[in-house]
């Protein structure tokens, strides 16, 4: 069953008038692994950000569920709906990893009593330490602020993780656990796991991969 | 709650570029401490002198009106205030206080007065010349001091007096003993057959005198220890010298139109003794100003700086709103937390600024002060030089406020809240409206 679903959706940037994104449409699979290839400028990164709610499209409709993105809090469906591994992390550096853990958690209203044992367990599961999570995180290696970026987009629990370029910053040993932690996440926690790369190696691990040319879609291939 | 937690750490997180922006507002809210100290303490000292004391009203013949009377022919010379007046004028709720008093020239066959050296005499115009003056409710220099009662007690009833130490041992005069004073008569009214008003009088009491006399003129009435004190009922029929204090110096144009009403002549102008008032609060009122607008031009300077300050620091922390924003969090949430670091900055710089403005308050306004009393004062000395010469005096109790204890009082406490608020406000407001008018997703874009 679909959990996300882009209907004939377009984008523009303001004071443009060509169309980054032209009518695209697909549907997502809790349980799934998806990657969404394609050349720098093919739009895959705006379609990543209309998916995380970071901007509205043009035209069309993304639904979450049965809920169009333009009709909803947008700030409530990332803080809750959504978690979201940028290529840059993106995290907050001048604070702790475990405080960023928490702080999403936060943010969320996570009903989690105990926030900081589950961030660090959260933490521990992507393979962070405690004593590497007590660091803050400007003292972390690329790969450990990416596990860091992991284990917050699912401090909330969100049934979509959605992750651009997640492995883009990483050497080949972190990139594989990197994935290995997507894959799982999606065949073992029932997520639905979105990667934006051109990497073949991060698209070999998806179940399926669409791929985008100039603002559309052009294949939707099974993965694996 | 959360918003607070985060707030708190990323004051601590930050602290390089907090102590810069609370520096500034250490700075800007010690100098309103100090200032609003002294600006509030003077003004409490100020509405207290207006209390104790009034704004003394001046009722004085207008020369040129006089003048310009006597061209046109009509008579201004008969114009004076009538006893009756005089008292009448003194029935009014804009004043905080008056004094009714009358004076009189007297002479004594049995009472030498002190630097009399000859036999009574005709003089002056007078049958025979005065040799003391008799005041009635004239306690104005017992009131500052200048005066003491040494022995006795002082006049309650018509026809008891006090007299000074000096006269009450020349003629042998002790307290319960009664002394016959005699009223002036003119010498043409005598030459008429008038006699002249007789007073037998009780001595209540002996008086200290410090009251130093303007020159004797030639005349034993200008020495002071030659004044006879009592009340005014024990002559009644005395020219009255009214004084007159208003509650404010604003009220003079109402006090007017009264007198007016109860037939002041318009030769006659009413002013407020503002040279007096001035003379007394001027050093307090000058170093008041200069508080003032050394304290507005910090705060005008000192909020600049800081919107500016805040906005480079907001900017700098762009991203991070960015990534908040990117979280899920809420606008309103992301400026709350802005704000309340900038609140929690203010708040500590406002007790280090409270406690340091408290300590240093005191020595300032001590130094503006002398420093605006010797201005005053080479003032009131150009104003009085050429005055002393005819005969006038300084007022007694013109003396300036020389000193003033500030403290910190309840009302000064909530203005400096209410100003360090409104920076850490403006500080905090100018520059969260700036950054969240970006969106997220340009932030990071930006960013990356």
């Amino acid at each position: 069953m679909s959990i996300l679903t882009l209907n004939n959706v377009s984008y523009r940037y303001d004071g443009t008038k060509k169309n980054v994104l032209k009518g695209v449409s697909a549907s997502f699979e809790a349980g799934k692994v998806y990657a969404i290839v394609g050349k720098s400028g093919s739009g895959k990164s705006t379609l990543l950000s209309l998916i995380a709610g970071l901007d509205v499209c043009t035209d069309g409709k993304i639904l979450h569920g049965e809920n169009d993105l333009k009709q909803i809090d947008r700030d409530e469906y990332r803080a809750k709906g959504i978690g979201v591994v940028f290529q840059a992390f993106n995290l907050i550096t001048n604070s702790t990893a475990i405080d960023n853990i928490v702080l999403s958690m936060q943010i969320s209203e996570s009903n989690e009593r105990d926030k900081k044992s589950f961030a660090y367990e959260l933490l521990e599961k992507v393979g962070i330490d405690k004593e590497t999570a007590d660091r803050k995180v400007l003292k972390l290696s690329g790969g450990e602020q990416q596990r860091v970026g992991i284990a917050r987009a699912l401090a909330h629990n969100p049934n979509i993780i959605i992750a651009d370029e997640p492995t883009g910053n990483l050497d080949t040993d972190t990139e594989n656990d990197v994935l290995k932690i997507l894959s799982l996440l999606a065949h073992d926690e029932g997520k639905c796991v979105i990667i934006v790369t051109h990497s073949k190696k991060v698209s070999s691990i998806a179940d399926e991969v669409l791929g985008m040319k100039d603002g559309k879609l052009t294949s939707v291939n099974q993965g694996k | 709650m959360y918003i607070i937690q985060n707030a708190l750490k990323n004051v601590v997180r930050n602290k390089g570029r907090n102590i810069l922006l609370g520096s500034i507002i250490f700075a800007i809210i010690a100098t309103t401490v100090v200032a609003l100290m002294i600006t509030n303490t003077s003004d409490r000292i100020i509405d207290e002198y207006r209390g104790q004391f009034g704004i003394e009203v001046t009722i004085e013949r207008n020369t040129q009106t006089f003048v310009d009377m006597r061209q046109r022919g009509e008579a201004a010379m008969g114009i004076s205030i009538t006893n009756e007046q005089f008292i009448a004028f003194a029935d009014s709720d804009l004043l905080q206080r008056s004094v009714i008093m009358n004076s009189a020239m007297i002479y004594s066959e049995t009472v030498t007065a002190i630097g009399q050296t000859g036999e009574l005499a005709a003089g002056h115009g007078f049958a025979i010349a005065p040799t003391m003056q008799m005041h009635g409710n004239n306690w104005e220099d017992f009131a500052n001091g200048h005066r003491v009662l040494v022995v006795g007690e002082m006049p309650v009833r018509a026809n008891e007096v006090v007299i000074s130490e000096e006269l009450a041992e020349l003629n042998g005069i002790s307290v319960g003993d009664t002394i016959r004073l005699f009223g002036t008569v003119l010498e043409p009214a005598a030459a008429m057959g008038f006699t002249p008003p007789v007073f037998d009088l009780v001595v209540t009491g002996v008086y200290f005198c410090a009251a130093e006399s303007v020159g004797t003129w030639g005349s034993t009435t200008m020495i002071r220890q030659n004044e006879v004190l009592t009340v005014a009922d024990t002559i009644p029929g005395a020219a009255i010298i009214a004084r007159y204090y208003l509650r404010h110096p604003s009220y003079i144009d109402a006090f007017e139109q009264e007198l007016r009403a109860k037939g002041l002549h318009p030769i006659f102008d009413v002013n407020t003794d503002e040279h007096l008032f001035n003379a007394i609060v001027g050093p307090v009122e000058g170093m008041r100003g200069i508080v003032m607008t050394f304290m507005i031009v910090v705060l005008v300077l000192g909020a600049i700086i800081l919107i500016l300050l805040s906005s480079i620091a907001i900017r700098e922390r762009k991203y991070e709103i960015g990534v908040l924003r990117a979280m899920g969090m809420k606008k309103a949430k992301v400026a709350l937390g802005l704000w309340f670091e900038m609140i929690t900055i203010t708040g500590i710089c406002l007790i280090i600024g409270i406690i340091v403005g408290s300590l240093v308050a005191q020595p300032i306004s001590t130094e503006l002060l002398a420093q605006q009393q010797e201005t005053a004062q080479n003032i009131q000395d150009q104003f009085f030089a050429g005055r002393e010469i005819a005969g006038l005096s300084r007022v007694v109790n013109d003396d300036p406020i020389t000193e003033i204890n500030i403290s910190l009082g309840m009302d000064t406490m909530l203005q400096i809240i209410l100003i360090s608020l409104f920076l850490a406000s403006a500080a905090g407001l100018a520059a969260i409206s700036k950054i969240t008018k970006y969106e997220p997703i340009k932030i990071l874009m930006e960013r990356n």
